[in-house]
């Protein structure tokens, strides 16, 4: 099957990069997350050989998302210096290999920290804890327009930001709850009653940014920001109280994303994006951050349960993650 | 005495991580074959406290309704906590403690809405201890 998948690739490549004795070699499916299904393969044309990754919708995706906006958000802050990996191709039609896909720049030479890892960092714990939290705080930073992501899915308008996601992600939890909710439906009334300060500005929310979505070096360099698939117009402070989520603190929430102590990350964020993190206002978008959790976790569950997507990634967001935000949220919402 | 099942899954769980993981070919293998043994602690230790967990929130979940009845002035919530209050979980079975499980949080939801609707501090804290403690019970221990 991946030989065929290789071939198809292959005949793929060549038409679009012009290049007719293009080879792909070393096909071979890797993690990337249950909403799409990812590959590492190798491509030689003439003395060239490039590690490359091909990413192709599933038969059934985790939570609809866009592979246009992926790809144009890895082409914007590649552009932009960021470390994401360099965009190659993207092709939308099912033609080439039944799915659409995007092909990107493999990084290779790195580690990607799992979440029931409690030290995955070791040593460079500090050095890519600076670096984790200023990347954030340049993505917070951009102009939306200036890198050509100024269309994005999302809402322009600062004072209905937060309106806007809480409806999206309570749409998904409507959909798709197989069993009623009592928390989350608490989280997402409090979250209407108690709205937050209109976003300082809109930027690009990543959507995802979390320790186990970058790839990390032996020196302790962050040198890729990965899954961009959930990128949208919004507050920025999403993507930071995304980052602080209990969740992916490696077991030790003093240390969001396992990394830096929490009043030194959220200070670097400042710094490099020049914006404020008003404490009230973050602490709407935490509770919001695990409600968005509780959601994905409840169509992860859904996915599994109902045949469309049987990856067990699935069903463990549907277990363990969803008992573990039910907790923090229940701790935040009765305090 | 024979291995129970959460016994059987625990071991199973520790054989294919320690002894298969290491042998398969590339990392999209091993990491889903990891998850595939998460799943099986996971699975072990909800054989051994599924049905205690259901049991324990049905029955918090039905004396809430009993005592919030007496304080609700809505008629029709009223009524419909107290007949709640008065059911039982037909078996012991998951998928039956699931049914009736679904239908009480289908009312604390409603009930919950009303008490912040009214502003009725205590019922909101008490449905909150109901909730933290179901909550509580049913994380799930990663080791």
């Amino acid at each position: 099957m991946s030989g065929e998948l290789a071939q198809r690739l292959e005949k793929y490549l060549a038409a679009k990069l012009g290049e007719s004795a293009l080879r792909v070699s070393d096909l071979a499916r890797i993690p990337g997350g249950a909403s799409r299904e990812t590959y590492r393969f190798r491509a030689r044309y003439g003395d060239v050989e490039r590690a490359l990754i091909l990413r192709r919708d599933p038969p059934a995706s985790l939570i609809e998302t866009d592979r246009t906006t992926e790809f144009r958000a890895y082409q914007a802050f590649h552009r932009l210096g960021l470390p994401v990996p360099e965009p190659i191709a993207l092709e939308l039609e099912a033609a080439a290999l039944e799915r659409p896909f995007f092909v990107m720049e493999e990084i290779t030479g790195c580690e990607v920290a799992s979440i029931l890892n409690p030290d995955p960092y070791g040593a460079h714990r500090g050095k890519i804890g600076e670096q984790f939290w200023s990347v954030l705080g340049r993505i917070s930073a951009a102009d939306v327009d200036d890198i050509g992501l100024g269309d994005l899915e999302g809402e322009r308008d600062a004072s209905a930001a937060w309106r806007h996601e809480v409806a999206r992600w309570e749409k998904v939890i409507d959909e798709d709850e197989r069993e009623p909710q009592p928390i989350a439906r608490a989280a997402l009334r409090w979250l209407k009653r108690n709205p937050p300060p209109p976003a300082q500005k809109i930027s690009v929310v990543h959507g995802d940014y979390r320790t186990g979505n970058f790839l990390f070096d032996a020196k302790g360099d962050i040198r890729a920001i990965l899954d961009w698939e959930m990128a949208h117009l919004g507050d920025p402070l999403e993507d930071l109280a995304w980052a602080l989520d209990p969740l992916w603190a490696h077991g030790d929430p003093t240390h969001p994303a396992g990394l830096i102590a929490r009043d030194d990350a959220i200070r670097v964020w400042e710094k490099t994006s020049g914006l404020k993190a008003d404490a009230k206002a973050l602490a709407w978008w935490e509770i919001f951050a695990s409600l968005k959790g509780l959601a994905i976790w409840i169509s992860a569950a859904s996915e599994y349960a109902e045949g469309r997507n049987t990856d067990p990634v699935n069903a463990f967001s549907g277990w363990y993650c969803l008992a573990f935000h039910n907790k923090v949220l229940a701790e935040r919402l009765s305090a | 005495m024979k291995p129970e099942v959460d016994q059987i899954l625990g071991l199973s769980a520790q054989q294919l991580m320690g002894q298969v993981v290491p042998l398969l070919p590339n990392s999209f293998a091993m990491g889903s074959v990891s998850v595939l043994g998460m799943m099986m602690t996971f699975a072990a230790q909800e054989y051994e406290r599924g049905a205690d967990i259901r049991v324990r929130e049905n029955a918090d979940m039905r004396a809430l309704f009993r005592e919030a009845a007496g304080t609700v002035s809505d008629a029709d919530l009223k009524a419909q906590l107290l007949s709640a209050a008065e059911t039982r979980d037909p078996s012991l079975a998951i998928s039956a403690l699931n049914l009736a499980n679904a239908d009480l949080r289908r009312l604390l939801i409603r009930l919950q809405a009303h008490a912040e609707e009214k502003g009725e501090r205590a019922l909101q804290r008490r449905i909150w201890d109901v909730l933290k403690a179901s909550a509580g019970r049913r994380l799930l221990r990663l080791a």
